[in-house]
């Protein structure tokens, strides 16, 4: 079974915009920096002004890696993926993409969200070859 | 603020080292501990500091060996707890504390013994809190898997290829056939390197450390006390702990460069010393490229360049610096590093047998990999 995310009152609001179809990142009110994984304050700024901000859920593969051995919730041969998004430069998110071939996976893949649900409430940010 | 003491180690030992131990890891502890006091001809009398990094692994906290070997005048005793670079982080802890005089003579340790019912990484709870929420739901909870996308930046940016990374495990089995207590010791090619399984791209089963059942441990006191011990005191030149600004295994800036960078700079900056003055290198080698990187970033050739630099046989013994004289991680079993220390050790006291490195007294040991570095120099003659 996958293991299910176990939100908190920091990340709750990205699991719920999941839930609905949604990319929803942390973002400083006061300078505008988005903050992941999400943190109560701002790290460039020191604000506690923070809250969700809904970004494209477009990006490019930063880096991945074909995993050739079961782990819970999946069979191998699985591609792990970080993804840059393009709101900001460094701002990664861990998935997997979708619909690609473990060997045609690049560096520099352009990739968009898509949603795929893994349990009654729970819906995972997963991407797709943007072509 | 007292005075700064020089200290040195002055005792190492191991415990038996097996893939599957039949005893404890207590048993194991004691036994570690008892080699390395005997090593320095002292009893466990003279101990009165005590450092370990019990991790995520099976081990023991200090007051388990306090208890179970009767060491009866610890006044200093740290566990490092959280995410640290395994053996190095309480060598470092207790060569402060005997430089501050908190205490005279400590005992550091690092024992580990596998857990046979979870293989590290697999989550087996229904739902997963904290920073893991953002990786586990996604297949992503090992660390093999973290530092496999560190690897293949690396090689995506400089050129490393696959053939390096054989070239690393290649290079430590051949170093491990002349250590008598290595676990991997039979030659192997890079014929073999690509016919073990891949785990997780890059990484094949010989770019992984070997698990093993055992336990190291190492001596600490001051100069003044090390020159009555039996051995050549080896002195702790310098250790660093390092992070960097977004300690995280997906944010961290860039992925080709791990905390080994700052830890490294720091080591030299405060040494004022480089890889030049250098003599063996044990690099932390949880996974192959992470010693690639170390030897990067500890400046042994130029960033990038370690894959070639490996593949040329450069950290051969014999070569420019050679590297992982033990085995590692590799070959040598996964101890988290203090068989890199004990290994150093002994390479600085010239003991090392078949495998000594003519000569060597200055070594570099490192470990952690990823958001996390710990470095440690040691040498003999200062």
């Amino acid at each position: 079974m996958i293991p299910l995310p176990q939100p908190d009152q920091e990340t709750r609001f990205f699991w719920d915009a999941c839930a609905r179809k949604e990319l929803m990142i942390l973002r400083c009110n006061a300078c505008h920096l988005y903050i992941h994984p999400p943190r109560p304050a701002c790290r460039r700024c020191g604000s506690t002004d923070v809250g969700p901000a809904r970004v494209s859920g477009r990006g490019v593969i930063h880096s991945y890696t074909v995993t050739a051995q079961p782990v819970p919730g999946y069979e191998p041969p699985f591609t792990v993926v970080l993804v840059d998004l393009e709101e900001q430069e460094g701002l990664r998110l861990v998935s997997q993409i979708v619909d690609v071939e473990p060997q045609d996976v690049r560096i520099g893949m352009p990739v968009e969200v898509t949603f795929r649900q893994a349990s009654d409430d729970v819906w995972l940010p997963f991407f797709a070859w943007r072509r | 603020m007292a005075t700064l003491r020089d200290v040195a180690i002055v005792g190492v030992g191991y415990s038996e080292i097996e893939r599957r131990s039949e005893k404890s890891v207590t048993q194991l502890t004691i036994e570690a501990a008892a080699a390395a006091v005997a090593d320095a001809a002292l009893t466990f009398q003279d101990i009165d500091g005590m450092a370990s990094y019990p991790g995520s692994y099976d081990s023991i906290p200090c007051f388990t060996l306090i208890d179970a070997a009767g060491i009866p005048g610890v006044t200093w005793f740290a566990d490092i707890s959280g995410w640290a670079p395994a053996a190095i982080a309480p060598v470092i802890d207790a060569a402060h504390a005997v430089a501050l005089g908190s205490c005279q003579t400590a005992l550091v340790f690092r024992s580990v013994k596998r857990n046979r019912e979870k293989a590290p990484g697999v989550v087996t709870t229904p739902r997963v809190g904290g920073d893991m929420q953002f990786r586990a739901p996604f297949g992503d909870a090992m660390t093999s898997q973290w530092l496999a996308m560190w690897a293949r930046r690396h090689m995506h940016e400089y050129g490393t290829t696959e053939e390096h990374l054989g070239a690393i495990a290649v290079t430590f089995r051949d170093h491990a056939a002349l250590n008598a207590r290595a676990p991997l010791r039979d030659p192997i090619t890079l014929d073999d390197y690509f016919a073990s399984r891949v785990v997780t791209t890059p990484f094949r089963l010989l770019d992984c450390d070997f698990p093993v059942d055992g336990a190291g441990a190492v001596v600490i006191t001051t100069m003044e006390r090390a020159r009555d011990r039996p051995h050549t005191p080896v002195k702790v030149l310098g250790g660093e702990v390092a992070t960097g600004e977004r300690p995280d295994w997906e944010q961290w800036p860039d992925l080709t460069t791990m905390a080994s960078k700052h830890a490294s700079d720091a080591l030299w900056r405060r040494t004022g010393m480089s890889a030049a003055d250098v003599d063996v290198a044990e690099v932390y080698d949880g996974f192959s490229w992470l010693a690639l990187c170390w030897l990067e970033d500890l400046g042994f050739c130029e960033k990038g360049e370690g894959g070639p630099f490996i593949a040329e046989g450069n950290v051969r013994l014999g070569g420019r610096i050679p590297a992982n004289t033990h085995g590692g991680s590799l070959s040598g079993g996964r101890l988290h590093a203090i068989s890199h220390v004990i290994e150093c050790v002994e390479q600085l006291r010239g003991e090392a047998g078949e495998r000594q490195v003519e000569g060597a007294r200055t070594g570099v040991v490192t470990a952690g990999g990823g958001t996390m570095g710990g470095a440690l120099l040691l040498g003999t003659n200062y």
